[in-house]
């Protein structure tokens, strides 16, 4: 049988829409309403997704993402409060500054961030569900947050050396873990073949060492200029090892008899990157732009001989004005910003990543998912809410 | 698939047929899953009347084996916030979760959502008692840790705390408000000093004599800003800024405000302030996860909080610097004219705005005021000559007058309470902050950050 390819159906526009009206909703309840948000946003990014016609479905629900951040509070404000309290008095009695009850605090916290993130994906996996069958995630959130500490603290100590065990190593402990039905993931492959994806980023790091160090040994300056081009080199090596190691790690998933192919691309990954950013930059600009006219356009309509009057002694005015219409533009643009980042984010960054990953990826052998049945569902009912509240569920 | 299109049923209805669907007849095609292994089936889908005749009322999907499903029309429901919606509809049956079948096509898609009654229809809400429950549970813990074991936790640290720890705190603390309250730039707001200006403070503090029971030396600063507002950090710094000193009328109410800050210190409440935030910011950043404006709420939140704390700190500041006013027979009521001033000119804090303001209104301290002064019946003198009060005024440079109308309008920016600006640390992290002890109409939300000069 020949491989399914993944069709990717994700508008701009919509999502644009969809985005924008749930984060105004989600400042107007003071954040209630975010719960609503990530699950309409989690269909519709899902529903686009369509590996051999088939659409991906998410059936997670609002409601119980809320009572899992409510189980979540209950059980963490205590921890948080009184860990950090006294974090914070030992810091400064012992050590005479805070930066102490800083680091000990993230440290304190780092376990739990991982938990809650293993939590957050197995929750998020037995909510998806593709041909009808449920995804899902084996319990396993302790052992996942001590081996995510071990090989963080390798990779930190060994200078990145040892990025790719890391990598590779957290994503076998997850992949290995994961159900498609009756099946069970596998990851194959070894640690050792993520240096490949890796090698612009040492290539970045040495083009920055030899023109320091040229620079150092032959006191002479201008081989600094060579550093500037390790800053895009960098922006590369990211995209680089998210196409690749990708790549990598999708083409040695299994799934019974089923395998995978994708072929993401280094350069449409910085491309989105670049383009998202700069459309996003000039969204903004376009929207503070036509909020001008739109004042210019105000006072021109109301042009009369008291406003003139007004503008003309603008200076000794200001004051007059009150002060609560500053403190209400100040919050109004405040909010609008994150509103907007947040939604143009999605519409130029977040869903042409999504598309081009999705439509790069295949299913190789797909009779083989002929034989799968489904599993029971996993009730799960405190959903992500360590995740949630220690905002590390990320947006979605 | 998609130019096959709903067929009327077999049997021609007697009555007339339903809505108008799309004029050719042929077989229509639809993609099935049945939630139970994973085939993707290709059904053929038939609207269909009930056994006896009448109108359409049920899809029939007839599967690859040749078995057929009825699925009602009202039971129909299509999945919401779905991508390429007009181009293709997902439906499901209600209360029977795991099938689904997929039409495409834009006309289909039309068709079916004319025909099925209750696509959009909602499920009814489940578990709400315990949802109920869970955000009771949820409020009164978070209420107990910041209302109950925060400040009685901060309490006792506050005094086991070394000097030279709070002295770190409050140094720290001071750099990031001298920062922040710089609108010039990014370097500290300038401190005030002058020989003859630096000489009458401390003629004041040697006549207020309050500085005995002080666990370490008192480090008094003015700070060249308009504010009109005063506070003591941790370790015991005590900031006064040169908008106070102008607004004052006598070297009285200066040493007033003076006695009462050092009331704080001996206190121990900046510290005790500092600790308790760090316990309670926390533990509010949780509450707000991971809501993209939530900086914003949290430290509006915070000094909601703060308020509620501090006001019994405030009063007994207020006792505490009536007792050294009197001993030193300076006039004890001078605190209270400074107020009653302060009030006539800029109205006081009420409703709504009085939650945010950190200090009891000024009626009471008036009143508190007048009390002592009854109560003392000593016959005051002024604090410190005219000359050094001379001095005092120029101590950041410039003539002023020292008319009150000078710094009139610039009371009403009083920022939220200073100490709000170096709050603004993320949220999940110990932040440090003084116990802000203004004496100004502070933290007036509606008026606070207003305008720049």
């Amino acid at each position: 049988m020949t491989p399914l390819a993944t069709e990717y159906v994700g508008e701009r526009g919509v999502l644009f829409r969809l985005a924008l009206k749930a984060s105004v909703l989600t400042v107007l309840t003071l954040g209630i309403y975010r719960f609503w948000m990530k699950t309409r946003l989690r269909r519709y990014y899902w529903s686009a997704i369509r590996p051999g016609g088939a659409p991906l479905e998410y059936t997670g629900q609002p409601l119980e993402k809320l009572l899992g951040f409510l189980v979540a509070v209950v059980v963490m404000a205590f921890y948080i409060g009184v860990v950090n309290l006294i974090l914070m008095f030992f810091s400064f009695a012992l050590f005479q500054g805070n930066v102490t009850a800083y680091a000990l605090s993230f440290i304190g916290v780092l376990p739990i961030i991982f938990f809650a993130q293993y939590r957050a994906r197995r929750y998020i996996l037995a909510r998806t569900r593709w041909r009808g069958i449920r995804f899902g995630l084996e319990p396993g959130a302790w052992g996942y947050a001590w081996r995510a500490m071990f090989y963080w603290a390798l990779a930190i100590a060994t200078l990145g050396l040892l990025y790719p065990l890391k990598a590779f190593r957290l994503e076998k402990y997850l992949i290995d873990r994961t159900h498609f039905g009756s099946m069970t993931f596998q990851q194959g492959g070894r640690w050792t073949m993520l240096y490949g994806p890796l090698k612009h980023a040492f290539y970045a790091i040495a083009v920055l060492a030899v023109s320091i160090g040229a620079a150092v040994l032959s006191d002479n300056e201008t081989w600094l200029a060579l550093a500037v081009l390790a800053a895009p080199w960098a922006g590369f090596a990211g995209a680089y090892w998210r196409a690749h190691s990708w790549r990598l790690l999708t083409d040695h998933k299994e799934l019974g008899e089923v395998r995978f192919r994708s072929t993401p691309r280094a350069g449409r990954v910085l491309g989105i990157w670049l383009l998202g950013g700069f459309l996003i930059y000039l969204s903004v600009l376009a929207i503070i732009f036509a909020l001008l006219i739109g004042v210019v356009a105000l006072l021109a309509a109301s042009a009369s001989v008291e406003m003139i009057e007004f503008l003309n002694n603008l200076e000794e005015n200001f004051d007059t004005i009150p002060a609560w219409i500053f403190t209400l533009a100040g919050i109004g643009i405040y909010f609008s910003f994150f509103l907007l980042g947040s939604a143009l984010s999605h519409t130029f960054i977040t869903l042409p990543m999504a598309a081009h990953f999705a439509s790069q990826t295949q299913i190789l052998n797909p009779e083989a998912l002929a034989g799968i049945d489904q599993r029971a569902r996993d009730e799960f009912a405190e959903a992500e809410g360590f995740a949630d509240a220690l905002d590390v569920g990320a947006a979605l | 698939m998609s130019e096959i299109i709903l067929p009327e049923p077999p049997p021609p209805p007697p009555d007339p047929p339903g809505p108008p669907g799309p004029p050719d007849s042929d077989r229509l095609f639809a993609w099935f899953v049945d939630g139970i292994d994973a085939r993707w089936q290709r059904v053929e889908v038939e609207l269909s009347a009930p056994t006896g005749g009448g109108r359409p009322d049920r899809l029939r999907l007839t599967l690859p084996d040749g078995s057929r499903l009825d699925w009602p029309l009202s039971d129909l429901r299509a999945l919401r916030d779905q991508a390429g919606a007009k181009q293709s509809i997902v439906l499901r049956q209600d209360g029977r979760d795991p099938a689904r079948l997929m039409l495409c096509g834009a006309e289909i898609v039309a068709h079916v959502r004319s025909v099925a009654p209750a696509l959009d229809r909602r499920p009814p809400v489940e578990n709400l008692g315990r949802l109920l429950k869970w955000s009771v549970a949820a409020v009164a813990s978070v209420a107990l840790i910041i209302f109950g074991l925060v400040p009685v936790l901060a309490a006792q640290l506050a005094m086991l705390l070394p000097p030279e720890g709070e002295k770190a705190l409050g140094d720290a603390t001071l750099r990031q408000i001298r920062v922040a309250l710089n609108e010039a730039g990014a370097t500290p707001l300038p401190a005030c000093s002058s020989r003859e200006g630096d000489a009458a403070l401390l003629a004041m503090r040697g006549r207020l004599n309050a500085e005995g029971e002080l666990p370490y030396p008192l480090q008094l600063h003015v700070l060249d800003h308009e504010m009109i507002n005063a506070f003591a950090l941790p370790g015991g710094h005590v900031v006064l800024f040169r908008g106070l000193i102008d607004a004052a009328q006598s070297p009285d109410e200066v040493a007033a405000v003076l006695a009462h800050e050092i009331g704080h210190v001996a206190h121990r409440d900046p510290t005790r302030g500092a600790l308790r935030t760090a316990g309670s910011i926390g533990v509010l950043g949780l509450l707000l996860g991971d809501f993209a404006g939530g900086t914003v709420v949290l430290m509006m939140a915070q000094s909601l909080i703060n308020a509620s704390y501090s006001q019994a700190a405030e009063v007994k500041a207020d006792d505490f610097a009536y007792g050294v006013l009197t001993r030193a027979e300076v006039n004890p009521a001078a605190l209270g004219h400074f107020f009653e001033r302060l009030r006539e000119e800029y109205g006081d804090a009420e409703g709504i705005v009085a939650h945010f303001a950190s200090h009891p209104t000024h009626e009471e301290r008036i009143r508190a005021a007048l009390e002592a002064e009854a109560a003392a019946g000593i016959s005051a003198t002024p604090v410190i000559p005219d000359s050094d009060w001379l001095a005092l005024r120029r101590i950041c440079g410039g003539t002023r007058s020292g008319v009150l109308e000078d710094v009139g309008r610039e009371v009403g920016e009083t920022p939220g309470g200073t100490a709000e600006a170096p709050r603004k640390g993320g949220k999940g992290r110990a932040g440090e902050a003084p116990a802000d002890t203004g004496v100004a109409p502070t933290g007036n939300l509606d008026q606070s950050g207003s305008k720049k000069d």
